[in-house]
């Protein structure tokens, strides 16, 4: 068994080495792409029950956005939902006998939490320009801007941290289990791991939110944020 | 532990690439359908209710014309009945009018025609009594008669005023007419009596009538004195002719 923590380059490219995280995202990305092209293909103002399920998700997606950003969802919906939709996936892949999740390795959780650093930059200025996003970290108080400064800093640590511990630590512990227990035993540990997946793709993609629309209404000089500054 | 920072970065890309894909092949279209849905729902939510405001606005105006027409009718009946009642009064009375101007002229037509038939009877009953009475006076005695006639036709005179009488027996032959011939003595007789009457002597010639019936008459140039039956006879029937006209 491989340790998660290390990520083994299948091939390069040139100077860059392409591990199998990155190619198991590929195919992700490839399944999901595919499955939406072909899933959305023959749209009809009467769905059929695909076309039920994927309005399910989307109206979820949407009424989720309204309840914890308290906004419109059109302008986060694609970047909230991917977020989901691909982690939960990712997560899952561990079912697949021999796929490692890509979210078990700290580089596509850093990347996802990367993205949600700078989506946070790019809404907070877009609701309230460059000097309301400024702002933002001068709140309360001038007093609070190395902490708040910290805190944009950290929170997107605790996203990479707490993704890569619970999804690293369920490839793990199955892992130790199969090579101890035989075949039936991490049979329940695997659906433990499953619901952690959904958890941790709805949790990262909740907090993705929650971080987004506190920024962006304080840059926005709403007199009620929306959210509650949440620490990390 | 150590970070692949081409992983990283890959990954980053990778995402992002991602998003972009379900935002274009998935998010947007089923957003897209949805909000389609909801349109299209509330354009028939709308029509409907359009449809549904229209349908009773319709209702209303229908019970507005079901009103009127009930009111129409009512007035329409009441209009009826009153011109029935004033067509029903006008023929009545048209027809009691015409009832009695018909009464009125079969009155008329009786009363012409009774009339008409009494005349008729009378001047038969005139010329019967007239035949019965020339028949009853030739079986009779002339001499008396002709003695009343003679007295009557001398009273007659009489009672001319004097100066008719002087004209009538002014040297004019007067003529006396009697239904049968007279004797020369009962002439002679007559003759002395009228001039007596007349107070001056004239001169009678004697011409005989027999339409006279009975009696003696008496004509002169400027006197007529009719003394008979018949002309008793017709100026009785003249009377009666004018009692029974109306």
């Amino acid at each position: 068994m491989n340790s998660p923590l290390e990520s083994t380059a299948l091939f390069h490219l040139g100077p860059v080495a392409v591990t199998a995280g990155v190619v198991v995202t590929w195919v992700i990305m490839a399944i999901l792409t595919l499955g939406a092209i072909a899933a959305t293909r023959r749209l009809s103002l009467t769905p059929g029950r695909l076309q039920s399920v994927l309005e399910l998700v989307v109206d979820v997606v949407d009424s989720q956005i309204r309840d914890t950003m308290r906004a419109e969802p059109g302008p986060f919906r694609a970047f909230i939902g991917t977020l989901f939709l691909f982690i939960l996936v990712a997560n899952w892949s561990s079912l697949v006998p021999g796929v490692e999740p890509p979210t078990a390795h700290v580089e596509t959780d850093a990347a996802l939490a990367l993205l949600v650093f700078f989506a946070i930059i790019y809404f907070g200025i877009q609701a309230g320009g460059v000097r309301g996003y400024l702002a933002t970290f001068a709140a309360p108080n001038a007093i609070m801007i190395p902490l708040n400064l910290v805190e944009s800093l950290t929170r997107t640590f605790s996203l990479i941290v707490r993704l890569f511990g619970n999804v690293m630590s369920g490839v793990f512990v199955i892992g130790i289990v199969m090579s101890l227990a035989g075949l039936l035993v991490p049979i329940p540990l695997i659906a433990l791991d499953l619901l952690t997946g959904a958890v941790q793709a709805y949790i990262f993609a909740t907090l993705a939110m929650v971080f987004i629309a506190g920024t962006a209404g304080e840059a926005g000089g709403e007199a009620a944020s929306p959210t509650e500054r949440t620490s990390p | 532990m150590t970070i692949n920072w081409w992983t990283l970065g890959l990954q980053a890309v990778n995402v992002l690439i991602l998003i972009w894909l379900l935002s274009r092949f998935f998010w947007r279209p089923i957003s897209a359908i949805i909000d389609q849905r909801r349109t299209a729902a509330a354009t028939l939510l709308s029509d409907a209710q359009a449809a549904r405001t229209q349908a009773a606005d319709a209702l209303a105006d229908i019970e507005r014309v079901r009103a009127g027409f009930a009111q129409e009718r009512a007035d329409i009946l009441k209009a009826a009945q009153e011109a029935a009642e004033q067509a029903r009064a006008t023929l009545l009375a048209q027809a009691e009018a015409d009832a009695e101007a018909v009464r009125a002229a079969a009155r008329d037509t009786l009363d012409q025609e009774r009339q008409a038939a009494a005349r008729t009877w009378r001047d038969h009953a005139g010329r019967l009594a007239v035949d019965i009475a020339g028949k009853l006076l030739a079986g009779m005695d002339g001499t008396g008669m002709g003695d009343a006639f003679l007295t009557r036709l001398v009273g007659e005179i009489s009672a001319l005023p004097p100066d008719a009488r002087a004209q009538a027996a002014n040297g004019a032959a007067l003529t006396a007419c009697t239904a049968t011939a007279l004797p020369t003595a009962e002439r002679e007789r007559y003759r002395q009596r009228i001039v007596e009457a007349l107070g001056r002597p004239a001169t009678i010639d004697f011409t005989v009538d027999p339409a006279l019936l009975a009696g003696l008459e008496l004509r002169g140039p400027h006197l007529a004195i009719t003394n008979s039956w018949r002309a008793d006879l017709a100026r009785i029937l003249q009377e009666i002719s004018h009692d029974d006209r109306p």
